[in-house]
């Protein structure tokens, strides 16, 4: 299957914000909540500064913690991306526990919003909204191995000004959805070196469901039937025994008490 | 159907009010947590959570559940000590019993080996209700308390803990249901008494041991239309 990526090219952005207001009409984002925020960052001490703009949004990891920890499977990856089903969210939150980019937030409705990479957009054969209005081509959207290719010759060429420039996401929590070409460290521009959540429960999480419900169900199936069975074997029992109560015979019962 | 006087008119005090009182709490919060806990992990019932309403039935009733503790030490706390005790010690009849509860399970519980106040399943079930009731109330209150401060790991640990220790709850109340129905058992815990010959039938140990005066032991004619069900030769 391919799996699609967006690029986002940190040494372009230019803080115009476009991305973020092209996201929030063009997906009817939830009253009070916005996908992508954009934070002006300064770093180092006057007069050397270097200023850039941090794209808070989804990066869509591969191993995303928010998927794991979903029980109701709101949260899937397809093609790659995270998407969020809203219809089946519980509002449990532990997306929001566990996302280690602070990424999805309840809204208003109780529900987990996020990024789910324009699902309904892509689907439709278009581009999503924040790579279509992009003036700068900080953003692109594409197969991932072509973004991937397009990342690595952008660091490369910006090495030559900034000597820390990087890629960030290739391999980052299982390979983020989102690329980035970083003209500093990851640190130092606020993201986590490592993202990686270590989920070593994951496996049991995932059967835990359906080895719930199938437990549950089968134990309700089994009784079910063996009621009906035992219950015909009780009541014959207390016949039988009320039958010999009444013929005079001592039940086994009577007869043990006599005993002690 | 026609109700009938029972030949059998004595009836054993099985619950005083203090544990009806107190099961009823346990049976009643179950039921709220069991439901709104599924709403929040289930797929199909989940969009009915979003919101939060669920969320606060599920802390109302998780008070509510956490409060059997205080209620046993204000209204029953020779019972408590009893329960306990019980549900943790079983003696040679209950290791016998045990090794035929297929019969008991089918429904045969005349030839069984004597019983207490407890047949050893009883016990075996109260002492689990116990060790996941303690756990689903330790992972519960993680969750309600420290939730935001967690690792990702912790939180999946926390929530499988919960949410194993209700499959076994849920488990252990399908087999309470399941025998109450086999053995007609619901009226001693309704009224708080059964017919003698019930409790003779399955704990003769424990009607033994009763002192045979009111309220243990009562010589009152009931007119018990589920009785004349459970035997319609009278």
């Amino acid at each position: 299957m391919t799996t699609y990526a967006f690029l986002l090219d940190i040494g372009r952005c230019i803080g115009c914000q476009a991305c973020v207001a092209a996201c929030k009409t063009g997906n009817e984002v939830p009253e009070g909540r916005q996908y992508i925020r954009i934070v002006e960052q300064t770093r180092g001490t006057f007069p050397n500064l270097r200023g850039s703009f941090q794209n808070l949004r989804c990066y869509h990891c591969a191993d995303a913690a928010c998927v794991t920890v979903c029980p109701t499977g709101a949260l899937y990856k397809e093609e790659g991306l995270t998407r969020l089903d809203r219809e089946k969210c519980s509002g449990c939150t532990y997306c929001v526990d566990a996302c280690p980019y602070d990424v999805p937030v309840l809204a208003d409705d109780g529900r987990s919003s996020k990024c789910d990479g324009c699902a309904a957009v892509v689907k439709a054969g278009g581009t999503p909204w924040c790579v279509k209005t992009c003036p700068s081509h900080a953003l692109l959207y594409d197969e991932r191995p072509k973004i991937l290719a397009e990342a690595h010759r952008r660091a490369a060429a910006l090495k030559m000004r900034y000597p820390n420039a990087q890629v960030y996401g290739e391999t980052e929590a299982g390979g983020l959805g989102v690329v980035l070409v970083l003209p500093d460290d990851p640190m130092a521009l606020g993201l986590p070196a490592n993202p990686n959540v270590p989920l070593s429960l994951t496996a049991w999480q995932k059967a835990l469901q359906p080895a719930s419900l199938g437990l549950t169900g089968l134990s309700i199936a089994f009784t079910g039937l063996a009621a009906v069975i035992a219950r015909r074997n009780h009541l014959q029992e207390v016949r039988t025994l009320e039958a010999r109560n009444s013929t005079g015979q001592p039940t086994p019962e009577a007869q043990e008490t006599k005993d002690q | 159907m026609t109700t009938q006087t029972l030949p059998h008119k004595r009836q054993v005090l099985r619950y005083r009010v203090g544990p009806r009182i107190i099961h009823a709490m346990l049976a009643s919060s179950f039921v709220l947590l069991l439901v709104t806990g599924l709403m929040l992990v289930w797929g199909p019932l989940a969009p009915y959570a979003a919101g939060g309403g669920s969320r606060l039935i599920h802390r109302i009733g998780a008070v509510v559940f956490m409060l059997i503790p205080v209620a046993y030490l204000l209204f029953d706390r020779p019972g408590a000590r009893e329960l306990l005790w019980d549900s943790f010690h079983y003696d040679r009849d209950d290791w016998k019993w045990l090794k035929q509860v297929y019969r008991y399970f089918l429904g045969h519980a005349a030839e069984m080996p004597p019983q207490g106040r407890l047949n050893a399943g009883q016990k075996l079930h109260h002492a689990g209700v116990v060790i996941f009731s303690a756990l689903i109330v330790a992972s519960g209150l993680l969750l309600w308390v420290g939730k935001g401060s967690f690792t990702p790991n912790g939180l999946a640990l926390a929530a499988m803990l919960h949410d194993v220790s209700m499959l076994v709850l849920t488990v252990l109340l399908v087999g309470h249901l399941y025998f109450t129905f086999v053995y007609n058992a619901l009226q001693g815990m309704v009224k708080g008494y059964i017919p003698e010959r019930e409790a003779r039938l399955e704990h003769s140990k424990w009607v033994d041991s009763l002192p045979e005066k009111e309220p243990w032991i009562v010589e009152e004619v009931v007119e018990s239309p589920e009785s004349a069900v459970l035997s319609p030769e009278f």
